[in-house]
Order: structure tokens, then sequence, then C-alpha cells
């Protein structure tokens, strides 16, 4: 679970990420990082999901980078991407056809998240 | 699609020192521990030995920022490291917040470190199973020093002990009086102590800590150290990275190293062994057995449970063919 860029909202990152634990996954909290960062992060734990929580606006640019860079090392389908935060409807479906497989905004129910994990985890 | 987790081919591009590869054998060898014998074998004849530095102490005592700051250090004069930081798995649920790489991402993208979190998944002892494994794979990789960060312990939780070369047991201002410092267990396994967080205090820690160990009987020829850090700052960081140096080199100078690095696997071989015999033992005894034992203690033979269990015991038959 990582937090790109420096917005200060982490409620939303710490709050999915709780949920996910009581779900009984482990999770890596990354809190802020770069691009750079969350890639290697992602690459060195080996990790099934990849969750992006973003309040800032810059979803679209964040999304892109990281996925881009994954893509780069040539690793994109190792993983599954999920975008969280405040993201205007009219957004999912650019995050979706960027890569993302799922898209999760204000009033999502953390048991939703957690059943589209256990169902889409690549194996 | 499909994840891929072919050991040949990771193989071939871990020896090519591929990090992504290194990730992927982790994997492998921590959830599928049937694996592990395939994957090490094809390690044979590399002689690599890392130094191993253990890191523990109570939780939100700075361990891992603590890590962050002693890798920067080593970064910096040109050693390769791998860190494995454990934090603890929920006995409810199974899941577990990993929340120690958060602090070390100063030091993350470096390309001579490699930084893996582990859930403890039930392991007791402050490390999980797959700890020695992994330390393992970090040899083969090449890695210069292995840093374990335990999870935040109790009193008596230092298995640690058994795999690294040299413990460093961090304590904070406020830790306890001269009794609590008398204590058997964590405190008393520290080839380095240290006091974190200097600026909220603490010297009386350390000087009761350094009364301690003037106290202490010392068989190995090394009286710990007490070193007050800021690992935020960084302040007294150098001067703890000197005294894992004095350590290392007098255990390398005596024999002591080698003797650590035999417990080292002795250990985790009596590990293997135990889990091996436990795992014939709940073969030989059904659930039924152990059932039947139960139902009859609620019957009014409480005290008979050494009988019941001896009885049960005496009809197991172990045989151990001789080889040479």
């Amino acid at each position: 679970m990582s937090k790109p860029g420096i917005d200060g909202h982490w409620r939303g990152g710490v709050v999915v990420s709780r949920g996910l634990r009581d779900a009984g996954m482990e999770v890596i909290f990354g809190g802020f990082q770069n691009v750079e960062q969350i890639v290697e992060s992602a690459i060195s734990e080996d990790v099934d999901v990849i969750g992006l929580s973003m309040h800032s606006g810059a979803h679209l640019t964040y999304t892109e980078r990281v996925i881009n860079l994954l893509k780069e090392k040539g690793v994109k389908d190792h993983f599954l991407i999920l975008v969280g935060g405040v993201i205007p409807v009219k957004d999912f479906l650019v995050l979706k056809e960027m890569g993302v497989a799922n898209v999760y905004g204000p009033g999502t129910v953390v048991r939703d998240i957690v059943k589209f994990i256990v169902e889409n985890i690549k194996k | 699609m499909k994840r891929n987790y072919d050991v040949d081919v990771l193989i071939e591009k871990f020896k090519k020192k591929d990090k992504i590869a290194l990730a992927r054998l982790i994997t492998l060898v921590e959830n599928n521990p049937e694996t592990t014998t395939n994957i090490f074998n094809n390690f044979n004849g590399s002689e690599k030995d890392s130094y191993i530095i253990g890191i523990t102490g109570s939780p939100g005592v700075g361990k891992s920022t603590l890590v962050n700051a002693l890798s920067k250090i080593l970064l910096e004069s040109g050693k390769s490291i791998g860190i494995i930081s454990v934090d603890p798995t929920s006995p409810f649920t199974g899941g577990a917040f990993l929340g120690d790489r958060v602090r070390m991402t100063d030091v993350s993208l470096h390309p001579n470190i490699f930084i893996r979190s582990l859930a403890s998944r039930g392991y007791k002892g402050g490390i999980s199973r797959a700890v020695f494994d992994i330390s393992l794979l970090y040899e083969a990789f090449g890695m210069d020093f292995i840093i374990i960060e335990t999870v935040g312990v109790g009193q008596s939780e230092f298995d640690i002990y058994n795999l690294a070369y040299t413990t460093v047991v961090i304590m904070v201002p406020g830790y306890g009086d001269s009794i609590q410092i008398q204590k058997a267990g964590i405190i008393e396994v520290g080839d380095i102590y240290v006091v974190n967080k200097k600026d909220l205090g603490g010297e009386d820690i350390v000087v009761q800590m350094e009364m301690m160990l003037d106290d202490a009987t010392i068989q190995s020829g090394w009286r710990a150290p007490v070193v007050m850090t800021n690992s935020i700052t960084g302040e007294g960081v150098n001067s703890l990275i000197e005294k894992i140096m004095d350590h290392k080199e007098h255990l390398e100078l005596s024999e002591l190293l080698k003797e650590k690095k035999k417990h080292r696997f002795a250990y985790k071989i009596e590990e293997l062994l135990s889990s091996k015999i436990g795992k014939v033992l709940e073969s030989l005894i059904s659930k039924d057995d152990l059932n039947k034992i139960s139902n009859s203690v609620l019957q009014g033979k409480k005290f008979k449970i050494y009988d019941m269990v001896h009885h049960l015991f005496s009809n197991v038959k172990f045989e151990m063919k001789k080889s040479d």
C-alpha cells in the first residue's frame, strides 16, 4: 500500500490496509513513496497486489508513471494494481484502460476490496 | 495471467544478480518450504559468508529507523546489504501489517541493498521460520552484511541470538529500574546495547546497564558496550557501527565466529528435525486419540494426564537406520 507523492491524507490507505490485515492478508505499508520506490518495493517484496492511495488529484499522472515503469522492468503482468482515494467517476475508465484492475472512490466498503482481491489474485 | 516462478529460470537470473529473481525465490522458500531443497542445491560450492547482524528490542524503540541509519553508513563504505524485517502475524486472522520498510525509504533505491519484510506467521521467538532460509539466499547472492530485524519483542523472544553473529539490543529512556535490568532473557543476549531516542534522556539507563554489565560474568572475552543514539538524526550511529566492527573483529580473532556459525546451523538442523518428528508423531497419534484423552480428563481424571500421555507414547516406536 503506497501513497505516491507527498499528499498527506493517510487515513484512507491506513483504513484499507487495516481492513485487508483483518481479512487475513499481509499488507506492506509503504507510506509516501516516489514512483521508483513503489516499483522497487513491489518487486522486492514480491507482492500480489499494488495499492495506490491518492487524494491529491494527481492519480492519472502517478498511476501512468507507475505502470510505465512496471512495463519497462517487464513485470507489469505480475501484479494486480488497485487505485483508491478521491477519484472522480469519469476517471475510472481512464485508469482501467491504463491497466488498473479496479478503482475505489469515496464510500467504498473494504469488504468489496477484499472480495475483489480474493477473486482476482494472479496465481 | 500466471505468475512466473520457474525455479530453473529464476536461478539462472539470480546468478546474474537479478533482484527480481531473488525476490521470487524468497517467495518460494517462504511459501513452499518443500522447494527449498531444490533451490539450495543450485548453490553448492558457493563459499560466500555474509556477516549477520541482529537488531532487536521492544515495539517502537526505533529498530527499523536504526537499521535505515546503519545501512546508510554501510552502503557509503561500499558494502552490500540484505535486510530481513519481521513484523507479527495476527493470531486471530493470520493477517499482518508490515510497517518496517516505511522507515527505510531513504536507502531503498540503492543498488547494493535488498529489503524484504516478513510476517512471523505463527513462529515464536521474534523471527519467522523463513528467516534462516532467506539469510542463506542472501549469502548465495553475495551480500556482505545481512541485517535481521526482529518483531518488537518482549522479555523472552530472543531466537535472533541463534542466527546473528552480533546481536544489538535496543532500549529507550524509561526502560525500568535496576531490577528490570537484572532479569534474564532479552537483556542478556546483547553483544551491544543501544539506548535510542537519546533526545528524551536515558543517561540513567546507560549507568544502570553499565553497572549490570560490570557485574556480569563474561565468558567470551567481550564486555558488551552501551551506545546512545538518535536514529532519526543519526547521532551516535557511527559509534554503533564502530562497536559492531569491534565485535566482528573480536569474533574473527578468536574461534568464536566459527562457533557462532556452527551454532546457527545447529539451531536450524534441530528445528528441522523436530518439525519432521512432529509430523511423524501427528501421523501416529490421531486426533481421535487426543480427543479421547481430553474427554476422559473431564471425567474426573485430570490428575492422570501425565500417565495417559506416557501410556500413549509408550506405544510409539521410532527407529533410525544407521548410515555412514
